[in-house]
């Protein structure tokens, strides 16, 4: 019985064998087929981006690796493969190499600013107050005004209560995250949570269980808890442009599910993909959107979240340093009111 | 009178002298089981792979250390012996230009049954359960920077112990096989994330490991030395370890690929027995 089981042991491992890697060598060949297969398969967004605009994936294996093939030096590779990662049109795409980082811009810049530092001047004043990267102040009409650039830092509840505190006597809030192009998940859903006080369900996630191309997992529920800090049940106006983008765009999924809140501006840029990195045979990191985050309806923030009202920056505004998005989000908050005061009357 | 006087001078004699020859033939110590405890330091090479930071190899350096209690069972008529294997190791591992940081903790615990092969060899042959856990970081990923190692096993471990003459020593080598047959593993799926495993997202993050989908070996190799220094005796081991952990569950293959050439000193304790009612004649 014992030499029939150590046997049966060590032939298990023998066969089993080694372990290993994949076994692309450090050629400019090997790193174009290595960089094409991690990508083929962790990249989560194939489908979505080939109903959107057709992407093929093995049409770009070969439109690239003829390109490959004339790379005369290592930079002229990075840009080739920076090239071929673009046609994924995913702004959490990247290559990073000693020459630099690869991005794809256009989920932005292909659309109109719609936001300027110059005019929020006007808005802001000269005593704003700063916590936690937030900027607020109080604006006529005692609406409150917050603009948070980016969630790359943690946010302290704390700090979070007392600008709330420091708000308390606004009619509204309009929390704007023009130009926030992310950061960290748990700091947009720790903003979020300080607008509900209930368990709210704002979406789902998923995650790869293999190579190809659709093997996901079952969406799991997302849910929003409220905040343990201070909770602002007054009407929010959350402000997006195309600048909107990872992180900020998942605080913008979660915000629109809460009863309270009014999206305006712009479609948001997308980003709904947890990033991930991997590396290539001579060291260079590639990163890219391996989780996809659906709404509650189940569909695909990737390629962004309409407003709630959509609104662009008019011209003539622009002219005369006035911000429409901000104009038209203390309208909503006023107006609000003055319903609320002809339905009690 | 002088008759009854006489036997009791006698028997006076004669009883403490009967009792302290009873005491004699009563006052045998026994060794109760030999404890050999080994603590030993050294260097390992290291060669790390994990497809879910990586997929390619992750090769450097590192320190180990591990402790061993190997003793004799207190049951079973001392026909069984075991061993407490504890073993750590870190280590800095580089792909090109890419940095990893391992950190492994372990302890096996094993039972054996010996089998004496002449006077010079034995075998042992048991069973082991194994705990370790640890993780690989790598810095330069962005939401996949760490893969947490936690896995239990039950293993078939075996000995070979030869002792031989070297000069008026006598040096012993053994060599010890580890391999896991049955287990489970923390082993999150393909893509997932561990912020989405934060959420209570941990359906499958558990798997069976086995010698198909985990084949796995730990081969130890030690040479016990004694050394004589100024009228005291000690004992200087050097072993070689080498920890060849594999696994492919749920696409992601691993291995950690660990070579320790350590050294360290052996103590060995006998741990005694006396019968009772001894105390009187105890010099302390």
């Amino acid at each position: 019985m014992f030499r029939k089981l150590l046997i049966a042991i060590i032939t298990a491992t023998t066969i089993s064998g080694c372990i290993s890697g994949d076994e692309f060598d450090n050629s400019y060949n090997g790193n174009f087929e290595a960089l094409w297969k991690v990508v083929d398969e962790h990249y989560c967004f194939f489908e979505i981006a080939g109903k959107e605009y057709g992407l093929n994936w093995d049409n770009v294996y070969h439109k690239y690796k003829s390109a490959t093939d004339t790379c005369e030096n290592e930079a002229e590779l990075f840009a080739t493969l920076g090239d071929m990662l673009k046609e994924l049109r995913d702004g959490h795409v990247n290559l990073v190499s000693m020459y630099g980082t690869s991005y794809y811009w256009n989920w932005q810049l292909d659309y109109p600013i719609n936001f300027s530092d110059s005019i929020q001047r006007n808005y802001l004043g000269n005593d704003f107050k700063l916590t936690n990267g937030i900027k607020y102040t109080t604006l006529t009409d005692s609406i409150g005004y917050a603009y948070y650039e980016s969630f790359s830092n943690g946010l302290n509840i704390n700090n979070l209560s007392m600008m709330l505190y420091g708000l308390k006597e606004c009619k509204g809030l309009i929390i704007d995250i023009r130009n926030n192009g992310g950061g960290m998940i748990t700091t947009a859903e720790k903003l979020a949570s300080a607008f509900t006080d209930e368990k709210i369900h704002c979406g789902y996630m998923q995650h790869k269980t293999g190579p190809g191309h659709n093997d996901f997992s079952e969406p799991e529920k997302i849910y929003l808890e409220p905040s343990e800090g201070a909770i602002w049940l007054r009407p929010v106006v959350v402000l997006t442009n195309r600048g909107v983008y990872s992180a900020a765009n998942h605080f913008v999924m979660l915000m629109r599910e809460l009863p309270n809140v009014l999206v305006v501006g712009d479609k948001t840029g997308g980003g709904s993909g947890l990033p991930m990195s991997y590396t290539l045979p001579n060291g260079w990191v590639v990163r890219m959107s391996a989780c996809p985050t659906l709404d509650k309806q189940g569909n695909s923030t990737e390629f962004g979240i309409e407003p709630d009202l959509k609104i662009d920056i008019t011209s003539d505004d622009w002219n005369n340093g006035r911000d429409t998005m901000i104009e038209t989000a203390k309208k909503i908050i006023l107006e609000y009111y003055e319903k609320k005061e002809e339905q009690q009357e | 009178m002088k008759r009854t006087f006489t036997i009791i001078a006698l028997l006076s004699l004669l009883i403490p002298a009967m009792t302290k020859a009873q005491y004699a033939i009563s006052d045998t110590i026994r060794t109760e089981r030999i404890v050999v405890k080994s603590a030993q330091f050294g260097i390992s090479l290291q060669n790390n792979l994990d497809t879910y930071l990586s997929n390619y190899n992750y090769k450097g350096v590192g320190i180990h250390f591990n402790h061993e209690n190997f003793r004799d069972a207190r049951t079973g008529n001392y026909r069984w012996k075991y061993q407490v294997l504890f073993n750590s190791r870190i280590g800095y591992n580089l792909q090109e230009s890419n940095m990893q940081l391992a950190g492994i903790i372990g302890c096996s615990w094993s039972g054996y049954h010996p089998f004496r092969i002449g006077k010079r060899v034995q075998l042992l042959a048991g069973a082991q359960i194994q705990l370790e856990g640890g993780a690989l970081y790598n810095p330069s990923n962005s939401n996949n920077p760490v893969s947490a190692k936690l896995r239990t096993a039950l293993a078939a471990s075996g000995m070979a112990i030869y002792h031989f003459p070297v000069f008026k020593d006598e040096w012993t080598a053994r060599y010890q096989l580890d391999i896991p047959i049955i287990g489970v593993m923390f082993a999150p799926e393909f893509g997932q994330s561990y912020y989405e495993i934060s959420l209570g997202h941990t359906k499958g993050i558990v798997s069976c490991a086995y010698p198909i989908n985990s084949p796995s070996w730990r081969h130890m190799l030690s040479l016990d030395i004694p050394l004589h220094i100024k009228q005291r005796s000690t004992t200087l081991r050097l072993s070689y370890i080498a920890d060849l952990y594999q696994s492919s569950i749920n696409h992601i293959r691993c291995h950690m690929y660990h070579h320790a050439f350590t050294f360290g000193f052996v103590k060995t304790i006998f741990k005694i027995k006396r019968e009772n009612n001894l105390k009187a004649y105890s010099p302390y």
